[in-house]
């Protein structure tokens, strides 16, 4: 059996590589000790991709908004009965999710690995789905969306999004609505399934004290579907420029509540991907992080609180940085955030926040292994983006102030816009 | 050190002036931690001033005088971390602090980050900024603005809030109706001087249990704990032990509107049974079979054949012998799913149990016993637990007591779960919510 052997020797750990036939791509991450095991089965395919050619045909199709979503619910129904009970017997614990980019099937659990990743390996390739089956979702869905209606930080995040983007799908509740999903039907789920459940568009990725020709050998025998073919994505065009700079909403909130960011509008991916993500936390922390001056006189003035928070979202498909958080005055929380901001890309980070920070984000990195799931998630995350997330090690060496300046005036000198909740 | 086979033992290291020292070996982590509970009876007068504790500490100390040099400090440590919170645990109510940080041999220059992490720790828990008898006023000032907001914005949360209000109505006069973090109106009432008396107070005579764990050595343990009690300790105070029995003579039923979507449902329930108690691992395995997991009858019957809910699920409030069942749902289905969820309780108590509902459990949490070893917070968690409620099991002991569950056992423990409250956050119409 063909697999290679990746050692990372300072941090201690093991990366393991094989390539099904199928074009099929198995990552495992030895762990030493751990008693937990976690597999993922996942799908370069979310809910941003809602355009596109269906394989073997030339018919480029718009789906439903929150279709890869009800894929990913309906892909546990299987003829003979619900995956989850039959992981539940085994002990192990299964789930899902799907983000903007990806759709993931994993399962943990302690004992029985190999029973559990077969399972995990043979439903995801096996779709059952039936007119009754696709009806009978829509309620349980159509209560996911209504629990994420009532949820605050959700709107706050979704809105803010809208304001960023005129076109791109990014801005899109991940579930849709409960308008969308009606128009859900069995052969539009076969249809998504069909062109992006390939294996060149899949990976596999494991994370446990497990043995690597043991875990390479089961995915060999299990895989039995064809590549086929490249997918065929599209992606509308998106102007530089903000959908609009402001949105407002009403909820049951104490205070209000604001997310304001800025897009990036650079498309990279790979080893540059993790790199321009690393570029904008360090600076974001520089100038937002609990370190930082404003920071600190935003706190003191009231204006944010603890549950302030920065983020960095980068994809190969979009890209924003945002943060926000409780305030009793967003707009004027917003207003110095922004200015700081533009300052800083005007004028850089100093080389003393910048070698103190990147010690903290080295920190952090080697504190991320402790997890199994973490692992499995980040790793799996950062292949769709054609990366390794192993390779954040290198880039924390490489990565210089330069470079970090040169990104910074590319994100910072765009607008910002503003997401506020108000209370009723 | 060599491999331990996954077993995680508490090495008491001493008990001394109210502390107990424990280190919990594992050589798989990348990280040393240190965890530190002091422990108080939860009590209406003194919950707020608890709650506020940790963010008045953690706001700097006498060598790093503000968040920004404190922050920075910890950055340069390679991205170190210190807490603090406030947590309840029954009936009381407990003022954690915790520092961590990556394992010497991670560092580029050999730092011996325990000992440096350490003194940070100890000068935010010992050298706070104070002024004229009391907390420094503008910090006091600000985190009790805090404190109070944050009381607050229980409401933007809409299943914990229903949760939260779940357990108000249903304690009234116990006191594990008190939220951890206290009242709005006792907030307001803190002073810095009071405060910072209270504060005294767990320095010096809260009961206290400390966790360390990662690749420390001896001496630094041992200058950890010279170090801590340093100062001296006394008058400990003792801790109560909150009473799981309560006969429920009526169910108390309690509907409350908001602008909201969808409507959250939580009855709660009376299990009486003390955690550590025979009865409290089959009352496990019954919350797993009732509402635990996918495999459960709450979310076969609610969520899978009736397509009601998104989630319906049970949870256990271990200390205090409660039972909340949790559900989503739309207002008109109200009368169906509280039908549907109090069906499968009385199922429960019938006994019509399967053997693969009960197997799945005992599975899951026997998969749950050995992945908890592999979470260095959530090994603290089970021994402080364990510690609070007097419990002399280890980890494998206690996955033996599940192991051995019977059906018989859970049909017994079903037999005196009693509902007690039902709670219902009910949207107000509004059937343009959304923009």
């Amino acid at each position: 059996m063909n697999y290679r052997t990746f050692v990372y020797e300072k941090l201690g750990e093991t990366l393991y590589e094989y390539v099904h036939e199928s074009g099929l791509k198995v990552l495992f991450v030895k762990k030493p000790g751990y008693n937990k095991k976690t597999a993922m089965f996942g799908t370069n395919y979310g809910s941003i991709d809602n355009v596109f050619k269906v394989q073997g045909s030339d018919k480029e199709i718009v789906v439903p908004d929150g279709i890869a979503h009800f894929l990913e619910h309906k892909l546990f129904e299987q003829e003979d009965g619900n995956m989850l009970d039959k992981f539940s017997k085994l002990g192990a614990s299964p789930n899902a999710f799907t983000s903007f980019n990806q759709t993931v099937y994993y399962f943990s659990c302690a004992d029985l690995f190999e029973e559990n990743f077969r399972m995990l390996l043979s439903y995801v390739q096996n779709p059952w789905l039936t007119d009754e089956n696709v009806e009978k979702e829509k309620g349980i869905i159509g209560q996911e969306i209504r629990m994420y209606e009532d949820n605050p930080n959700w709107r706050v995040f979704f809105n803010l999004l809208d304001c960023l983007y005129v076109n791109h799908p990014v801005k899109l509740d991940i579930a849709g609505s409960i308008e969308s999903i009606s128009k859900i039907t069995k052969e539009l789920l076969y249809d998504c399934y069909h062109t992006f459940y390939t294996p060149s568009n899949m990976v596999v990725v494991v994370v446990g004290d497990l043995v690597p020709e043991e875990v390479f050998s089961i995915v060999e025998n299990m895989i039995k579907f064809k590549d086929r073919g490249k997918v065929e994505k599209k992606y509308p065009e998106e102007p530089e420029h903000l959908n609009k700079e402001y949105n407002e909403q009403k909820l049951v909130v104490s205070m209000p509540l604001f997310y304001m960011g800025v897009k990036d509008n650079v498309r990279v991916s790979g080893y540059d991907l993790l790199k321009r993500r690393t570029a904008l936390n360090i600076v974001l922390n520089d100038v937002l992080g609990r370190s930082s001056e404003l920071y600190n006189k935003l706190y003191d003035e009231g204006l944010i609180n603890d549950t302030f928070r920065f983020e960095t979202s980068l994809d190969k498909a979009y890209g924003f940085v945002a943060c926000g958080g409780q305030s009793p005055d967003p707009k004027k929380a917003a207003e110095i955030i922004s200015e700081a901001l533009s300052e800083t890309a005007a004028r850089g980070i100093s080389e003393e926040a910048f070698s103190r920070i990147l010690k903290a984000y080295q920190g952090m990195y080697v504190r991320s292994f402790n997890s199994v799931d973490n692992i499995a998630r980040e790793m799996t995350d950062a292949y769709f983006n054609d990366a390794s997330y192993f390779d954040i090690g290198r880039v924390l060496e490489e990565i210089d102030i330069s470079y970090t300046n040169k990104v910074i005036n590319e994100v910072f000198s765009n607008k910002t816009a503003l997401s506020v909740i108000n209370p009723q | 050190m060599g491999r331990l086979d996954g077993k995680i033992v508490a090495e008491k290291l001493a008990e001394k002036q109210g502390v107990q020292f424990y280190r919990l070996r594992s050589d798989k982590f990348k990280t040393s931690r240190v965890d530190i509970f002091f422990v108080d009876n939860l009590e209406k007068e003194r919950a707020s001033g608890n709650a506020i504790l940790p963010s008045i500490l953690k706001r700097g100390c006498q060598s790093y005088p503000s968040i920004t040099e404190l922050e920075r400090k910890l950055e340069d440590l390679y991205g170190a971390d210190i807490g603090g919170n406030t947590l309840k645990k029954g009936e009381a109510q407990l003022i954690g602090f915790n520092m961590s940080h990556i394992s010497d041999r991670y560092t580029m220059d050999n730092t011996r980050l325990f000992d440096e992490c350490c003194k940070l720790l100890m000068c935010i828990l010992e050298n706070p900024l104070v002024e004229e008898g009391g907390f420094k006023k503008s910090v006091f000032a600000k985190e009790r603005d805090n404190l109070i907001n944050y009381i607050r914005s229980r409401i933007n949360n809409k299943i914990q809030f229903s949760l939260y209000r779940c357990i108000e109505e249903m304690c009234q006069g116990e006191p594990f109706a008190i939220p951890e973090e206290g009242t709005e109106e006792d907030a307001f009432l803190l002073t810095p001087r009071k405060t910072f008396m209270l504060y005294r107070e767990m320095i010096q005579s809260y009961p206290a249990y400390v966790y360390i764990l990662g690749e420390v050595d001896d001496t630094s343990i041992q200058n950890f704990i010279d170090n801590f009690l340093k100062a001296g300790r006394s008058n400990i105070k003792s801790i109560k032990t909150p009473d799981v029995r309560k006969d429920v003579r009526e169910v108390r039923r309690v509907d409350e509107a908001m602008d909201v979507n969808q409507g959250k449902l939580c009855l709660g329930f009376r299990t009486q049974i003390d955690p550590c108690s025979a009865d409290y691992y089959p009352l496990v395995v019954y919350n797993g079979i009732l509402g635990g997991d996918t495999h459960s009858k709450l979310f076969q019957n609610v969520r899978e054949k009736a397509s009601l809910a998104y989630y319906a699920q049970s949870v256990l409030e271990k200390y205090k012998g409660l039972m909340i069942v949790m559900s989503g749902i739309e207002s008109e289905n109200r009368q169906k799913a509280e039908e549907i969820i109090l069906e499968q309780v009385e199922e429960m108590r019938r006994g019509n149990i399967t053997k693969d509902e009960l197997d799945a459990t005992k599975k899951s949490l026997e998969t749950g016993m050995k992945s908890m070893q592999d979470s260095q917070g959530a090994i603290v968690d089970f021994f402080l637990s364990q510690h609070l409620t007097n419990c002399a099991d280890d980890i494998e002991s206690t996955a033996e007591k599940f192991r051995k569950v019977t059906i018989d056992d859970v049909i017994r423990v079903a037999q005196n779960i009693q509902l007690d409250t039902v709670y219902f956050l009910k949207p107000r119409n509004l059937k343009e919510g959304i923009a």
